[in-house]
């Protein structure tokens, strides 16, 4: 038989892409992300029930500040892009299946394309779906917010993928070391003054909403702002958007060149 | 004859250690080649390299004409790794099916390899079932059937009969000589070293990285001019022939085994059969059958095995 002319390079990459989709679809981690949105909309909905100490209906603003914010884009969309990026290569490494993956025709940098593909698509899915379902049940309040975050929202869980899947073809332990990095990078760094924070991609996420977010006041005042000295939204854009490509490209040479046991 | 596999020169280090040091050997298509040697001796780095998962510090390895490393040289490769791993919550239908689709095959093709390798391999019948319920000899089989399922000139098989019964490993024997039989390369690591006796053509043997010995059998025992060799003859008079052959050079002790037999130790198995020649012809010697006790495997890996531990 002549395996060479009946086979396709594409069809073997979308094998790969399929396979990794279902395989990560059907984890403890999605299981996991489902039980912490779940909590996160009972919060949302714990939060938006009218109280004595504020009788007032919620705003668009006060979803936005309190809920989306902290919540969704300070913890929840880290750990969803964490949890399955840094899973996407490493799972099949200690799982001892990565062989049949590397002793295949496809290139290598093809197996890790394809690899992406499937766990942003998954990822994107889960953020994206996660954010609407938090918004639209705080009601008509919930869209303005949804209007403004599910662009960042996507560009970000791009950006953590990226490197977070760079992390996964790079070390046996990914997700110990996604976590160390989400804790003490994205957590503590990002929240001192000073230029430290920037290499963070929280940094550019919040610069990016407290322009576009004006209309919900997202923005600190004061001396808090001048503190956290934000750069404009494009720039914003223009870092999350290349540290996108540099993660995916340095992943892609991490995973050609590495000799995995 | 056509190489499959020419490996020169081949190096492995890490950092200081050397896991495989200069390599050197052929595969021929239509063969079947056994790598044996004790564990930590390299065969399973030495089969990492050959099916390019890891790349030589120095050396080369070419698979049909391809440089192992690349994607080109893997169409030829099927490999059947050590262990039981695989995408155990897929039936085996389904396992067989991704595995055709990831060399790029589709649809009705797809299927169509799947179900032809699954019958090849003994599962089609047992098939629908999830593989994580399977027992070690069916895993070994559905294993086995994903390096197939593209139809590979070049089968590398990492300890393959690990966990099958009698029955299955004398199956799975004759699937590998038919597939030699085909024109295909068989290359099979074990430390089963009976099992290499019946079924490789030739053996490579390996220890601490490095190669001690590689041929047939038949070869690599020739080359052990040291090794003592243990040979039973039947003669009609042994108690007469017995101190005569201890003249001879190359034997080192003889003993006699009631009724009719002779058990020799001798050091050089040629010079010895030259020698056992000239004497039976000279000496009337009647010998009814002349048989060498131990050219198994397994006595001359344990002979080399300890040799490569004598200090140098």
């Amino acid at each position: 038989m002549d395996t060479v002319s009946k086979t396709s390079t594409l069809a073997a990459c979308l094998q790969v892409f399929r396979l990794s989709l279902r395989r990560q679809f059907f984890t403890r981690q999605t299981i996991v992300m489902l039980v912490l949105l779940g909590l996160a909309v009972l919060i949302t909905y714990l939060w938006s029930l009218p109280k004595q100490w504020h009788p007032d209906p919620r705003t668009s603003a006060e979803l936005a500040r309190q809920i989306v914010l902290p919540l969704y884009m300070g913890f929840l969309l880290p750990v969803i892009c964490l949890g399955y990026a840094s899973a996407a290569i490493a799972d099949e490494r200690t799982g001892e299946t990565l062989v049949y993956l590397l002793t295949t025709n496809i290139p290598r940098p093809l197996v890790y394309l394809s690899k992406y593909a499937a766990a942003l698509l998954l990822t994107l899915g889960m953020t994206l779906g996660g954010l609407a379902v938090l918004c639209l049940m705080s009601g008509k309040i919930g869209l303005e917010a949804l209007g403004v975050f599910w662009t960042v929202t996507a560009c970000a869980t791009t950006a953590y993928v990226g490197l977070f899947l760079l992390f996964s073809a790079w070390v046996r332990r990914a997700t110990f070391l996604a976590l160390a990095y989400a804790l003490m990078i994205e957590t503590l760094t990002g929240n001192i003054p000073g230029v430290v924070k920037r290499i963070t991609v929280s940094f550019y996420a919040k610069s990016w909403l407290y322009e576009s977010g004006e209309t919900l006041d997202l923005a600190p005042s004061g001396v808090a702002l001048g503190l956290f000295d934000p750069v404009s939204a494009a720039t914003a854009q223009s870092v999350l958007a290349l540290a996108s490509v540099g993660f995916l490209a340095l992943g892609i040479w991490v995973f050609s060149r590495k000799e995995y046991d | 004859m056509d190489t499959a596999i020419r490996v020169e020169g081949l190096v492995k280090r890490y950092g200081s250690f050397t896991a495989v040091d200069q390599v050197s050997f052929t595969v021929n298509r239509g063969e079947i080649f056994g790598i044996l040697g004790p564990n930590g001796a390299g065969k399973t780095t030495l089969l990492r390299l050959l099916t390019g998962q890891i790349t030589p510090s120095l050396g080369g390895i070419d698979v049909c004409g391809r440089d192992a490393w690349s994607a080109r040289a893997k169409d030829h490769i099927g490999l059947c790794p050590f262990g039981d791993a695989t995408w155990d919550e897929l039936s085996g239908r389904k396992l067989m099916r991704v595995t055709a689709g990831l060399r790029g095959f589709t649809g009705a093709e797809a299927r169509r390899r799947a179900e032809s390798v699954l019958e090849t391999v003994g599962m089609a019948k047992r098939a629908d079932r999830p593989v994580r319920t399977y027992s070690k000899g069916m895993r070994q089989r559905i294993k086995l059937g994903q390096a197939l399922v593209h139809d590979p000139d070049l089968l590398v098989l990492d300890e393959p009969l690990n966990g099958v019964d009698p029955v299955g490993c004398e199956e799975l024997n004759d699937l590998f000589r038919t597939l030699a039989a085909k024109g295909k390369a068989v290359l099979v690591s074990s430390h089963i070293l009976h099992e290499m006796d019946q079924l490789a053509d030739r053996i490579l043997f390996i220890c601490r990285g490095k190669l001690l010995a590689s041929g047939s059998l038949a070869e690599i025992r020739d080359m052990l001019d040291d090794h003592p060799l243990k040979v039973r003859i039947s003669c009609g008079s042994p108690r007469r022939i017995a101190p005569q052959l201890l003249t001879l050079e190359s034997v080192k002790s003889v003993s006699i085994e009631p009724p009719c037999d002779l058990l020799l130790e001798v050091q050089n198995p040629g010079r010895f059969y030259a020698e056992f020649g000239e004497f039976a012809a000279g000496n009337d010697a009647q010998v009814q059958r002349l048989k060498a006790t131990d050219t198994s495997t397994e006595a001359v890996f344990d002979y080399l095995m300890e040799r490569a531990a004598r200090p140098e």
